[in-house]
């Protein structure tokens, strides 16, 4: 006796069949661009009318008190951990980038290397560093070295770079495995050697890779919250622990969202700038 | 100029050139024919320092260059997929060659304006490669190989991408362009028509191993080996016992005794003959000549210039030949086909 199962294509089959003709291109695009601009667009907008004191005598209150000193550092700190983790980073990821596009035969191998860190929590992985440099620590104890980099900046950038180098790994690889290997070989037989080929053929190539690169990472580092929380001190407090401290800890929305506000324009602000001098739409299109 | 003694080149346990030496000569231009994996680009990288050989030397103007890397070497190199660099202009192209051989920045001006003359793009030195056509981008990689002067221009396939009427044109312009500059050239591809018409030399690869270095005059009317004749050209086959009668022989086909002018095949041999189409005359009536066999038309191709008619024989074989243009022949026609003993290759 023959049953007929429902199969794995019997269903998409007659899913596709009832879809069919009724889906266009821009139902597909609504879906997307729906859930960026409903859960995104729409939170970020909310928060410009809540960090405003309508109806007082002064409704930027909260705009007066972001411009002293401890948020001021707050922000300038942000930046610069973000410029440095980002030059960190892209220098840790092209070496590895390089091994795997030119210096290896398992790229696979590598790669998983790279991307596994990817599947642990953050949180994990800052506590295994804070572990790992704590003076009372495993380590501290098995080698009787007491590294005294806990709660201070270069902890904070030693964990950042840690948990982006992956994200900065992949496009700037990208770029160089999409290299033809001809354009190497022709620059050999020029009369270039293997460094010059490098500086003058293979980085520029890979410009495009390592500027998707730089913009990833600066933007995840600038905006870090658990790095610093984790592996930081009171001296080392970025503007995302400050926004969380106003809105968690004193439940003060308006001073929250005012930071939030402030932070955005300075990212996008700065994004512009970015754009004016790179033109992101060359780069990114080239990827 | 160059020199390739037993050179080898395994890749791992797989042999792709095997104990290859030939030479070439101040001037001349040599092409390395074969089909694709016969081992002519490896030859052609390991010249250029590309490939390491797992045996044998390169001589550069008798100088040894097997270990030198491929900077050191000064060669001049077109590849198939052009190789220009994208993220420069055709002018930094050139100029980049140039710079990295020595030259001073007058001098780099001066060669980059005598390059693009020389490969007629006088106008195009601020474009960006993507710019340029298939065409143009092979003849400004040809302009950046040949603008230090190197001893030798190594050609990788640069015809390969083009089309058929534009790569003949290629084919012109490049000969004239390498008598122009008479550098030594070697030039590699699996095109017999590039590998005819533009070599003094060409060395047929099969599997590694040469079969035959000869001019194309030779490779084509003489081959050396059934792989020669087979790759090199068009023809039939035959083959069969050989009876010596004098000066001649006679090779015992099935459809028929084959006479052959004196050739070395020996009696008792069994003998292959290959017969090109340009030889083989087709005609509706029966003459009793030498040489003469029937068949029926499977097929006719015409070609504007001249037809390709295949003949089935009686034996089941089919036999090629070339008529004038258009012919009056159909398929299913019973024809006779006719051929000079003298055209006849034994092998």
């Amino acid at each position: 006796m023959s049953t007929s199962r429902p199969t794995v294509d019997g269903v998409a089959g007659s899913i596709g069949e009832l879809l069919e003709g009724r889906i266009t291109n821009s139902h597909l695009a609504l879906f997307g661009l729906g859930f960026v601009g409903v859960f995104f667009i729409l939170p970020i907008l909310l928060l410009v009318p809540e960090s405003i004191a309508f109806g007082t005598g002064e409704p930027l209150q909260a705009y007066r008190r972001a411009t002293r000193g401890i948020y001021v550092d707050a922000f300038v700190r942000s930046f610069l951990y973000g410029i440095v983790t980002t030059a960190v980073t892209l220098a840790l990821a092209y070496l590895i980038s390089y091994f795997m596009a030119f210096g290896t035969n398992r790229v696979r191998l590598t790669m998983t290397l790279v991307i596994v860190p990817l599947w642990i929590a953050y949180i994990v992985r800052y506590f295994g560093i804070l572990l790992f440099l704590s003076p009372a620590g495993p380590f501290a104890d098995l080698t009787g070295i007491e590294p005294s980099l806990l709660f201070t900046t270069p902890a904070v950038i030693i964990g950042l770079s840690n948990v982006y180098l992956p994200f900065a790994v992949l496009p700037i690889y990208n770029s160089l495995n999409a290299i033809d290997g001809e354009l190497i070989s022709a620059s050999r037989v020029l009369g270039a050697s293997q460094w010059r080929t490098l500086v003058s053929v293979v980085f520029p190539l890979s410009l495009p890779g390592l500027v998707a690169a730089g913009l990833i990472v600066f933007i995840l580092a600038a905006g870090s919250f658990l790095g610093p929380a984790v592996l930081g001190g009171p001296n080392q407090t970025m503007i995302a622990n400050e926004i969380a401290g106003a809105f968690l800890n004193n439940f003060n929305i308006r001073f929250a969202s005012a930071l939030a506000v402030i932070y955005s324009i300075l990212l996008v602000g700065t994004l512009l700038v970015f754009n004016t001098v790179f033109d992101l739409r060359e780069v990114l299109g080239n990827i | 100029m160059l020199e390739v003694r037993d050179f080898t080149k395994y890749y791992g346990d797989l042999c792709a050139v095997e104990n290859l030496s030939f030479d070439i000569d101040e001037g001349e231009f040599v092409t390395l024919l074969g089909p694709s994996g016969c081992g002519k680009s490896t030859t052609l990288h390991a010249i250029a320092g590309l490939v390491e050989p797992t045996d044998g030397q390169i001589l550069l103007r008798g100088e040894d260059v097997t270990d030198l890397p491929p900077e050191k070497r000064n060669i001049g190199m077109a590849f198939q997929s052009t190789a220009l660099f994208p993220h420069m202009t055709v002018r930094e192209n050139i100029a980049f060659g140039l710079k990295m051989h020595g030259h001073d920045s007058t001098a780099v001006e001066e060669r980059v304006e005598e390059s693009l003359e020389l490969v007629d793009m006088p106008d195009h030195g601020e474009h960006k490669p993507g710019e340029l056509s298939g065409g143009q981008q092979q003849r400004v990689s040809l302009a950046r190989a040949l603008a230090y002067e190197p001893d030798i221009l190594l050609l990788d396939e640069p015809l390969t991408g083009l089309d058929r009427v534009l790569r003949e044109e290629m084919r012109g312009w490049l000969n004239r362009i390498q008598k122009e500059v008479g550098v030594t050239t070697l030039y590699v591809t699996h095109d017999q028509e590039d590998a005819l018409s533009m070599s003094d030399t060409v060395i047929v690869l099969n599997d590694g191993h040469s079969e035959q270095i000869d001019s194309p005059e030779r490779i084509y009317e003489s081959p050396a080996s059934p792989f020669v004749a087979e790759f090199v050209g068009k023809s039939t086959r035959f083959s069969g016992p050989v009876s010596r009668e004098g000066d001649r022989a006679v090779v015992n086909n099935h459809n028929k005794a084959i006479t052959v002018e004196g050739t070395g095949v020996e009696d008792g041999d069994d003998a292959t003959l290959y017969v090109r189409p340009e030889d083989i005359e087709v005609s509706r009536t029966a003459e009793g000549t030498e040489n003469e066999i029937t068949g029926r038309v499977v097929n006719v191709a015409n070609l504007g210039n001249r037809a390709e008619v295949t003949v089935e024989l009686t034996d089941g074989n089919e036999a090629l030949a070339h008529t004038n243009r258009f012919p009056d022949i159909d398929v299913g026609d019973d024809v006779h086909l006719r051929f000079d003993p003298e055209r006849v290759i034994a092998l």
